[in-house]
C-alpha cells in the first residue's frame, strides 16, 4: 500500500506541475489557456530533441525548454490572447478557451507534421533505476527527480510571488487591475510576461513528462484534462492548493486502481471532477 | 410554435436556389458520382448535421458544449445494436438512435445545465471523455455490420439517407429558430441574467436546446453506424466528433442557420485539398481560421460575406 | 499644473461628460463638487488615464496626457486615491504601500517613504501585516492615501474621500491632507459630495452637474453664494 502511495505522490507531483501554469494564468488574467497542453507537449519535444542530438540530460534541459516556451508564449499572447483583454470576464474565459483550443489544433498538428505522431521518451542512463530505502519499497530515481522539480517550482514561485516586486505586482494586478495601473504597473506588460511564465511552467511539466512518461504530439490534450480537473478542485491563483490537489488526485487514482483496475483509472479522476463541479454549482 | 417571420420576395428566390441545390444533390449519384465523392459527401452531410446540432446549443443558446461526441456515439451504438442485432426494422432504428441521445442528454443534461459558461464546457468535455473510456473498456473490440447486411450494402442508400437526414435537420432547425421557442433560446445567449428576469424560463429553453442538439447528434451517429462497416466503439466517442463540427460551425458563423453548412463545406474542401500533401495538416489552417474568427470575426464567414455584400451595394439609408 | 480642455467622455455609449474644462493650479487644493452620478468619478478616471476622452485634451505641466495609459501618467507625477479606496485586499498594509512605490524611481527611497507614511498615519504601523481587506474604512483610506503618496507625485487626485467614513475620522484625515499640501507643496485635486468639508479645505472649487461644469471660483465666494448654499447645504 505504501508503494501505491509513493507512486501516487510522484504522479501527483507531476499533476501539480502540469496544472500550476494553467491555474496561475487563469487566476491572474482569467484566460483559460487550453493550449497549455500543447505548450507542455512542445516542452517535452524540446527536451527530447536536445537529448537525442546532444545527449543533454532532460533535467538539465529544463531551463532551455523554459526559454523556448517563454518566448513562444509571449509571442502568442501578444498576437492572440491580448486581444481578449478588454472583454468582460465571462466572455473572456469563454473566448480564451476557444482560442486556446484552436491554437491546440494548430500546434499539435504542426508537431505531427514536423515530428510525426510517434511516441517518444527521453531515456537517460538512470531510467528504470530504483532506490530501495526500505525493504519492499521501490522509488524510481526518475520519480525522485519529478518530486524534486515540483518542490523547486513551488519554492521558486513562492519566492517570486511574495518577495519580488514583479511577483507582488502580479498579485496586485490580479486583485484589482485598475488600482494596479494607478500605482504605475503596466498591466498589459505584466499580463504578457506572466502568460509567458505560464507557458514556461508548462514547458517544465513537458520535460518531466518526456522523462517520466512519454511525449507525442497529442499528449497535451490528455494532460490538459488532468490540469483542468486540478484547476477545478484546487481553485485558481494559488500555488499551494494546486499541488495539494495534484497529490490528492494522484494518490486517489493510485489507490482506486487497486480496486477497479487500471482501465478505469482515468474515469475516476473525471468522475470526481464532475461531482465536485456539480456540488459547487448547487 | 408559430412562425414569426414571413416569406418576402427574397423568400421565393431563396426557395428556388435551395430547390436547385437539393435537386442537384439528389441527382448527383446518377450524374457524376464516384465512390470517393459519395463517401466524401456522406461525411460532409454528417458533419453538417453535427455542426448544426452544436450550433443550436452553442450558437443560438450560447451554451458552448464540448461533449457532442457523447450523443453522437450513443446514437451510433444504439443504431448499431437496434438495426443489426435486434429484430427492429431499419427505419425505426434511426429515430431510436436520436431518442437514445435524448435520453442520455436528459440524464446528464439536467444537472449539467446548472453549470455556467466555461464550467458547462469543461463539464460536458469531462462527461464525454468519461463515457469514451468506459465504452472503450466495455466494448474493446471492433464491431461489424453483420455479414448478411454487408452483401447487400449499397453506398448510394447511405448517401440518400445522409442527405435526407441533413435536409430534415436543416428544416427543423430553421423552423425552431424562427419560432417563439427559438426566440426564447436566443434570449438565453444574449444575456442570461436579463432573460432570467423577464420571465423567460431559463431552464426550459436550455433544456429544449440541449434536447434538439442531442437528437440531431444522435441521428448523425445513427447515419454513421449505417454507413460505416466496421467501428471501434470508443472511436465513436472520440473528441473529433465534437470539435470538428464545432470549429466548422464557428468558422461558418455560429448563431446562423447557414453558418454550419458553409463551415462544413469549407472544412471538407480543405480536407480534400490537403489530403495528398499535408494530410491532417488541413487542421492547422482551419484551426488558424477558427482562432481568427473567435478573435476578430465572431460571425464567421456569414458575417464576412454580409460585410462584403454591404461594401459592394449602393448606399441606401436603412429605413 | 493640470489643464482639462473641453473633454467629452463616454462610458460605453453613454455620454457622461460634456465639454468639461477646468484648471488646477500648483500648490493648491482644488475641489470639484457634485452629487452622485454627476460625472465626478468619470472625470477623475479620464484625468488619471483609466478611460480616454473622445474629444478634448488634458495637459499636465504642459505635457499632453490625453491618450496616455494610466501607468505612464503615474510615472510623470500624478497619484490617485480612487473611489472606494481600491486597495489590494489580499495583501498586507505594508505590501500595499510597497506596491505604491512600484515605479523604479520610487523603489530606491521606498523604506524612507514608508517611514514617512507611518509618521503621518501612526496607526498603520501597528497594522503593517494585516490584510488590507480587513481594515476599517478610515484605516483603508489612510492606506490608500499613503499608497498614492509612495510614488512621490506632484499632483494627487482624491475621489470621494468621505465615502463610508465616520465624521471624526474624516475630519482627522482632512486635516492631514491640508497639512500635506502645505508642508510638501503637494497639489491636490479632490472630488466630493461632502461640500462643506471640501470647501473648507480647498482654495478653488468647481461645481459639476449632469456632466457639465456649472460654476467655479474661489471657495470663499462659493461658500457665501446663496444658490450654492441652498443646493449643497440645504440651508
Amino acid at each position: 500500500m505504501i508503494q501505491i502511495i509513493v507512486y501516487g505522490v510522484i504522479t501527483g507531483a507531476f499533476y501539480g506541475l502540469a496544472a500550476v501554469g494553467l491555474s496561475l494564468v487563469f487566476g491572474v488574467m482569467k484566460h483559460l489557456n487550453i493550449a497549455h497542453g500543447s505548450f507542455l507537449m512542445i516542452g517535452g519535444f524540446v527536451s527530447f530533441w536536445l537529448f537525442h542530438f546532444f545527449k543533454i540530460d532532460p533535467f538539465v534541459s529544463i531551463p532551455l525548454a523554459m526559454v523556448v516556451l517563454f518566448v513562444l508564449g509571449g509571442l502568442l499572447y501578444k498576437g492572440l490572447f491580448s486581444h481578449l483583454d478588454k472583454l468582460p470576464e465571462g466572455l473572456k474565459i469563454n473566448n480564451s478557451m476557444l482560442v486556446g483550443f484552436g491554437l491546440t489544433w494548430i500546434l499539435d498538428n504542426l508537431a505531427i507534421l514536423f515530428w510525426t505522431s510517434d511516441v517518444r521518451a527521453v531515456t537517460p542512463s538512470y531510467t528504470g533505476k530504483v532506490w530501495n530505502p526500505l525493504p519492499g519499497l521501490r522509488i524510481p530515481i526518475v520519480g525522485l527527480g519529478v518530486i524534486g522539480i515540483a518542490l523547486l517550482v513551488i519554492f521558486s514561485l513562492y519566492l517570486v510571488l511574495t518577495k519580488t516586486y514583479f511577483g507582488k505586482s502580479v498579485r496586485g494586478t490580479a486583485q484589482d487591475r485598475d488600482a494596479a495601473s494607478l500605482v504605475g504597473i503596466n498591466v498589459e506588460r505584466t499580463y504578457l510576461v506572466f502568460f509567458a511564465l505560464g507557458a514556461a511552467l508548462a514547458g517544465i511539466a513537458g520535460v518531466v513528462s518526456a522523462v517520466n512518461y512519454s511525449v507525442h504530439p497529442t499528449v497535451g490534450f490528455e494532460w490538459l484534462l488532468k490540469a483542468i480537473i486540478i484547476l477545478v478542485l484546487a481553485g485558481f491563483g494559488k500555488v499551494g492548493p494546486v499541488f495539494i490537489a495534484g497529490l490528492v488526485l494522484g494518490i486517489v487514482e493510485g489507490v482506486s486502481v487497486y480496486f477497479v483496475g487500471t482501465t478505469y483509472r482515468e474515469v475516476v479522476g473525471l468522475v470526481i471532477f464532475i461531482l465536485v463541479m456539480l456540488k459547487r454549482s448547487m | 410554435m408559430k412562425p414569426l417571420t414571413r416569406w418576402g420576395e427574397n423568400g421565393m428566390k431563396r426557395m428556388f436556389t435551395w430547390g436547385v441545390i437539393v435537386l442537384f444533390l439528389i441527382l448527383f449519384p446518377i450524374l457524376a458520382a464516384t465512390e470517393h465523392t459519395l463517401n466524401l459527401l456522406v461525411f460532409l452531410f454528417i458533419t453538417i448535421v453535427l455542426a448544426q446540432s452544436w450550433n443550436i446549443l452553442g450558437g443560438y443558446a450560447g451554451q458552448i458544449s464540448l461533449g457532442n461526441a457523447a450523443f453522437f456515439g450513443i446514437g451510433a451504438l444504439a443504431f448499431h445494436f437496434i438495426a443489426w442485432r435486434s429484430g427492429i426494422p431499419l427505419f425505426l432504428a434511426l429515430p431510436a438512435s436520436g431518442l437514445a441521445a435524448i435520453a442520455l442528454a436528459s440524464f446528464i443534461g439536467i444537472p449539467a445545465l446548472r453549470l455556467r459558461g466555461a464550467y458547462f464546457a469543461i463539464g460536458t468535455l469531462a462527461l464525454a471523455e468519461a463515457l469514451r473510456i468506459t465504452i472503450g473498456n466495455l466494448f474493446p473490440r471492433t464491431v461489424y455490420i453483420p455479414t448478411a447486411y454487408i452483401t447487400s450494402y449499397r453506398l448510394v442508400d447511405r448517401y440518400y439517407l445522409a442527405l435526407a437526414v441533413t435536409l430534415i435537420t436543416q428544416i427543423v432547425a430553421t423552423v425552431i429558430v424562427k419560432s417563439r421557442t427559438g426566440l426564447g433560446i436566443r434570449a438565453i445567449r444574449d444575456d442570461e441574467e436579463a432573460a432570467d428576469t423577464t420571465g423567460v424560463s431559463l431552464f426550459k429553453y436550455k433544456y429544449l436546446a440541449l434536447v434538439t442538439s442531442s437528437f440531431f447528434s444522435g441521428i448523425a451517429g445513427g447515419v454513421f453506424a449505417y454507413y460505416q462497416i466496421s467501428i471501434l466503439p470508443a472511436f465513436l466517442f472520440s473528441p473529433q466528433w465534437t470539435f470538428e463540427p464545432l470549429v466548422a460551425a464557428s468558422v461558418g458563423g455560429s448563431g446562423t442557420l447557414l453558418g454550419p453548412i458553409l463551415g462544413s463545406v469549407f472544412l471538407i474542401i480543405l480536407m480534400e485539398l490537403f489530403a495528398l500533401t499535408l494530410g491532417k495538416g488541413y487542421l492547422i489552417i482551419f484551426g488558424g481560421l477558427f482562432v481568427l474568427v473567435v478573435l476578430f470575426l465572431p460571425g464567421g464567414l456569414m458575417e464576412a460575406s454580409k460585410r462584403i455584400g454591404k461594401a459592394f451595394s449602393t448606399n441606401k439609408p436603412i429605413p | 499644473m493640470l489643464e482639462v480642455n473641453e473633454i467629452d467622455v463616454f462610458r460605453g455609449d453613454i455620454h457622461v461628460l460634456w465639454s468639461v474644462s477646468l484648471k488646477v493650479e500648483e500648490r493648491t487644493i482644488t475641489a470639484l463638487l457634485g452629487s452622485n452620478a454627476a460625472g465626478k468619478t468619470s472625470l477623475l478616471m479620464s484625468i488619471s488615464g483609466l478611460i480616454k476622452p473622445r474629444r478634448g485634451s488634458i495637459r499636465f505641466n504642459g505635457v499632453e496626457i490625453t491618450k496616455e495609459p494610466a501607468h505612464r501618467i503615474v510615472e510623470i507625477g500624478m497619484g490617485m486615491v480612487p473611489e472606494g479606496r481600491r486597495l489590494f485586499p489580499e495583501m498586507s498594509v505594508l505590501e500595499n504601500l510597497e506596491l505604491g512605490a512600484f515605479l523604479k524611481k520610487a523603489r530606491n527611497t521606498k523604506d524612507r517613504a514608508i517611514a514617512e507614511i507611518y509618521g503621518i498615519f501612526p496607526i498603520l504601523k501597528s497594522k503593517a501585516t494585516q490584510m488590507a481587506g480587513t481594515l476599517s474604512g478610515g484605516e483603508q483610506q489612510m492606506v490608500a492615501i499613503g499608497r498614492a503618496l509612495m510614488s512621490k507625485p506632484k499632483l494627487l487626485l482624491i475621489d470621494e474621500l468621505s465615502l463610508g467614513l465616520a465624521p471624526l475620522v474624516l475630519q482627522h484625515i482632512a486635516e492631514i491632507i491640508k497639512e500635506i499640501n502645505v508642508t510638501r507643496g503637494l497639489t491636490i485635486f479632490i472630488v466630493e459630495q461632502n461640500a462643506l468639508m471640501t470647501l473648507e479645505m480647498a482654495q478653488f472649487g468647481y461645481l459639476i452637474e449632469n456632466g457639465r461644469i456649472v460654476g467655479s471660483g474661489e471657495t470663499n465666494s462659493l461658500l457665501q453664494n446663496e444658490q450654492i448654499k441652498n443646493a449643497y447645504f440645504g440651508i
